[in-house]
């Protein structure tokens, strides 16, 4: 009988022990999930679950405080997130506080992140709707980078054309690579821009030198840059030169008019001009005239010796003597 | 021709033995209902079930959380992931390695040892002589084993999984500087009543399924005292083999409800 009891304090033992792990482990996992002890529900508004399950972790700045509840879909873009909040930080909590979905390390399930406000709103309540903000879902990161990608290829490809380009020696960056005369003759170049540079750097030192000497006040030059009377003065002149140059051609219109005239018009200039007759005519008249002249030079000199006329050019030649020596 | 034959019988024998299963069963829930009720007799085979497996369920389970562990640590670490172990470590031992192996170990244990005993009481026609005195054997002998292997069984499935994860702790604390404190939190923190529930669920069917097998094959053991002999055998491999089906009933139908 001894023996029996013992046996069955022995199972009861065991029994009891068993049992009480069992619900031990039962509350520590029901712990985790908030399913006892004081809790609150509050939710928050997403466009992206992100994968979030029911039982995932809600953390408010990093520290455990609830579990999701529920996950209700609103509609086609809004889904609405409920989750289990311990009382004990209800307090801690403000209305501001700002709901993401994050995942608890590079592969580890998702978690839902309550980030704390400025901290200057009342604190949150049964059934409150936090704000909300979307993080960027992997898989738009993904098509981001797919769009990148393409872009790179194409980048390459081109990359690629350009390098052959390079290598083949084509166009100017590519000569600039392989041809070793433009090289050459670059060098040469460099260096005559240097000894221009050098020489330009000469010259105005020299001008800066040759300014430096110009006295402002007194020279041509510098009265021409700094006079402001002089400076009206000039403006008149070329204000004149204009005016002359308009009269200039105006007067050029009119000889035109009047060469015009020569050339088409009935005056005597014109027939001077133009008829080839006349001008024949004048020519023989003047030769004419020539042998007239001569003619009456020798009528002249045949005067002088006349005995009539030959006292009065004696007369004439003694007083231009006369007038010679006094001179 | 002769091995057509021999399939057949088989195959008939195979579905005689299922049916006879299912009329044991049947015939449990019958009587398991219907008082009186052996209570000392239960309590005994709960203490010779229960109390007498611990050590072996206790070391086996700890050398399984220990290797378990160890086993998996390089591979873990190669990807990094050591600080994953308590929650694979945890989950399969409560979801999976923890039932399976307590109720293999009890396989080997009880259902041998209930065939061996029925079997010997069937031979020394100890079952035919209770009969004959008016008590009812089936109920006296038969319903108390297998209640007592479904209530016992989960318990040591409790018992067999703590001390697996503590064999998994103490390696990580040794190995991986991880505290006992923040191993069982994680391994809590993996844990969720989706893997405790139907895991607890399922050792009362390896438990009754155990009790059933031994108490069938004894029952109904052959005449001689090799009847005896191939009695514990066959309940061994018998409960054992009816183990994993349902063990694969038990996954199949906790998918459906509780969405893994």
């Amino acid at each position: 009988m001894a023996k029996t009891t013992l046996e069955n304090l022995r199972l009861g033992i065991f029994v009891v022990i068993g049992t009480a792990l069992l619900v031990v482990a039962s509350y520590l996992i029901g712990n985790r999930q908030n399913m006892f002890g004081k809790t609150l529900t509050i939710s928050a508004i997403f466009n992206n679950a992100n994968g979030l399950q029911l039982g995932n972790n809600v953390r408010f700045s990093g520290i455990q405080v609830g579990t999701v509840k529920a996950i209700e879909m609103l509609n086609d873009t809004t889904i609405q997130v409920y989750m289990i909040i311990d009382r004990k930080v209800q307090r801690h909590i403000k209305k501001d506080a700002v709901a993401t979905i994050g995942s608890d390390g590079l592969v580890g399930s998702m978690i839902l992140n309550i980030l704390p406000g400025k901290g200057t709103d009342a604190t949150i309540e049964e059934g409150d709707i936090l704000k909300s903000y979307s993080r960027i879902a992997s898989q738009d990161m993904l098509s981001t980078l797919n769009t990148t990608n393409e872009n790179a290829a194409i980048l390459t490809s081109n990359l690629v054309h350009v390098t052959e380009a390079l290598t083949n020696g084509k166009g100017t960056m590519g000569l600039l690579l392989n041809d070793t005369l433009m090289a050459s003759d670059l060098t040469q170049t460099i260096n005559h821009l240097k000894n221009a540079s050098s020489n330009a750097d000469h010259t105005l030192r020299k001008l800066n030198s040759l300014l430096d000497r110009i006295d402002m006040e007194k020279s041509a030059a510098g009265i021409l840059l700094n006079d402001s009377v002089n400076g009206i003065k000039i403006q008149n002149m070329i204000a004149n030169l204009e005016r002359s140059s308009m009269e200039m051609a105006k007067m050029t219109e009119n000889l035109n008019l009047v060469v015009d005239d020569v050339k088409e018009g009935e005056g005597v200039v014109h027939y001077l001009a133009n008829d080839t007759v006349l001008v024949n005519t004048l020519d023989n008249t003047l030769k004419n005239i020539e042998e007239g002249s001569v003619k009456f030079n020798e009528n002249m000199e045949a005067l002088k010796h006349n005995f009539l006329t030959r006292r009065y050019f004696r007369k004439l030649e003694k007083k231009e003597k006369k007038q010679n020596n006094e001179e | 021709m002769a091995y057509a034959y021999r399939t057949t019988e088989k195959l008939k024998q195979f579905f005689v033995e299922v049916g006879e299963l299912a009329y044991f069963a049947m015939r449990y829930f019958k009587e398991v209902l219907k008082p009186p009720l052996e209570f000392k007799e239960l309590l005994r085979q709960c203490y010779h079930m229960g109390n007498r497996s611990i050590i072996l369920v206790g070391v086996t389970g700890f050398i399984i959380g220990l290797v378990l562990t160890l086993q998996s640590r390089p591979t873990l670490m190669e990807f990094g992931a050591v600080s994953w172990m308590p929650n694979m470590v945890g989950i399969s031992i409560v979801r999976e390695i923890g039932p399976v192996i307590t109720a293999l170990i009890c396989a080997g244990r009880i259902a041998s040892g209930i065939g061996a005993e029925l079997g010997s009481m069937r031979v020394t026609e100890q079952i035919d002589a209770m009969e004959v005195s008016g008590t009812n054997p089936f109920k006296y002998l038969v319903v108390t084993r297998i209640t007592a292997t479904t209530l016992m069984l989960p318990i040591l499935v409790v018992f067999g999984d703590t001390i697996a994860l503590y064999g998994s702790a103490l390696v990580e604390n040794l190995k991986g500087d991880v505290s006992f404190q923040l191993y069982f939190n994680t391994v809590f923190d993996a844990l969720e009543f989706g893997d405790l529930i139907p895991a607890t669920v399922k050792s009362f069917f390896f438990g009754f399924t155990i009790g059933l097998v031994g108490c069938y094959k004894g029952y109904y053991s052959k005449k001689g005292t090799a009847g005896v002999g191939i009695a514990a055998n066959t309940a061994v491999v018998t409960a054992s083999l009816l183990l994993f089906v349902v063990d694969f009933i038990a996954v199949f139908v906790s998918d459906i409800f509780y969405d893994l």
